[in-house]
C-alpha cells in the first residue's frame, strides 16, 4: 500500500479510537466491577454474562487498534468467566490483574 | 473509458458489513474503503442486514457471529434461504477462537471464517484472497 494511504488509515484509526474510547473504558469498568463482586462473593449470573460479553468485545476490538496484548488479556478473562459459576481464588486474583492491565493499556494508547 | 478506469471500476467491490458493534463496523468499513477502495455499506443487526443485502446486492457480506436477536448463523441461513441473496458470498467475522466454535462455523457452509481482531491493513486482502479476487 502507498505510504500516503497508510498514513490516512492510521490517522483515521486514531480518530475512531478517540470516538470509541468511552465504550472501551466502560467495558474495562465492567470487568473491574465484576472483580469487586467476585471478591465479595456477590457476582450474579447476569453480571457474569455481562462481563463475559465485555471481555469478548474487548478481545475482538483491541488488537484491531494495535493493542494486541489487550486482546490476549481480554480473551483470557473471557475464558475464565465462561468457565462456570464458581471462580477459584487464584483465577479471581488473575482477573483483577487483567482488569488493571487492560485499564492501563486502554488509557495509554497514543 | 480507458482500460485503466475500466480495470479500477471492475475491482471496486461492494461489501455489506453486518455487525452490532459500532466500533468494529466502522473500523472494518474504514479499512476496506481506504486500503482497497471498495464501496461499503453497513447494518447493525441481522434483520437490517437481510434487508440491506436484498436492496444493495453486495459482492460479499462480512457477518458478525454474536449479535443480539438474530445472530450470525441465523442471519446466514436466512440469506441462503432468500433467492435474492442466496448467491452472495458470506464471510463470518468472529472473536471466537476455540476449535469447537470454528468447526461449528465451518459446518454452516459459509465461504470463509475471519477472526477478530483483524489487521485493518490486511482485511481487504484477506477477503480478496478467500474469494479469489486477487
Amino acid at each position: 500500500m502507498a505510504p500516503g494511504k497508510q498514513t490516512v488509515l492510521n490517522e483515521a484509526l486514531d480518530r475512531l479510537w478517540i470516538q470509541f474510547l468511552p465504550q472501551m473504558v466502560e467495558r474495562v469498568r465492567t470487568l473491574e466491577t465484576a472483580c469487586a463482586a467476585l471478591a465479595t462473593g456477590t457476582l450474579s449470573m447476569g453480571q457474569r454474562a455481562e462481563v463475559n460479553t465485555a471481555a469478548h468485545k474487548l478481545a475482538g476490538v483491541l488488537g484491531t487498534f494495535g493493542l494486541t496484548k489487550g486482546t490476549i488479556l481480554a480473551r483470557e478473562a473471557e475464558i475464565i468467566y465462561s468457565g462456570g459459576p464458581d471462580t477459584d481464588p487464584e483465577d479471581a486474583a488473575r482477573l483483577n490483574v487483567i482488569a488493571g492491565q487492560l485499564r492501563s493499556i486502554v488509557a495509554n494508547r497514543k | 473509458m480507458t482500460e485503466r478506469v475500466a480495470e479500477v471500476l471492475a475491482m471496486a467491490h461492494r461489501i455489506l458489513i453486518i455487525d452490532d458493534e459500532d466500533d468494529i463496523r466502522e473500523v472494518a468499513a474504514l479499512s476496506l474503503e481506504t486500503v482497497a477502495g471498495w464501496e461499503v455499506t453497513t447494518a447493525n443487526s441481522g434483520a437490517q442486514g437481510l434487508a440491506r443485502a436484498v436492496e444493495y446486492q453486495p459482492d460479499a457480506i462480512l457477518l458478525d457471529v454474536m449479535m443480539p436477536g438474530m445472530d450470525g448463523p441465523t442471519t446466514f441461513r436466512a440469506l441462503r434461504a432468500n433467492a435474492a441473496t442466496a448467491h452472495i458470498p458470506v464471510l463470518l467475522l468472529t472473536a471466537k477462537v476455540q476449535s469447537t466454535d470454528q468447526r461449528r462455523f465451518a459446518d454452516l457452509g459459509v465461504d470463509a471464517v475471519l477472526f477478530k481482531p483483524f489487521d485493518p491493513l490486511m482485511l481487504s486482502s484477506q477477503i480478496a484472497g478467500v474469494l479469489g479476487w486477487n
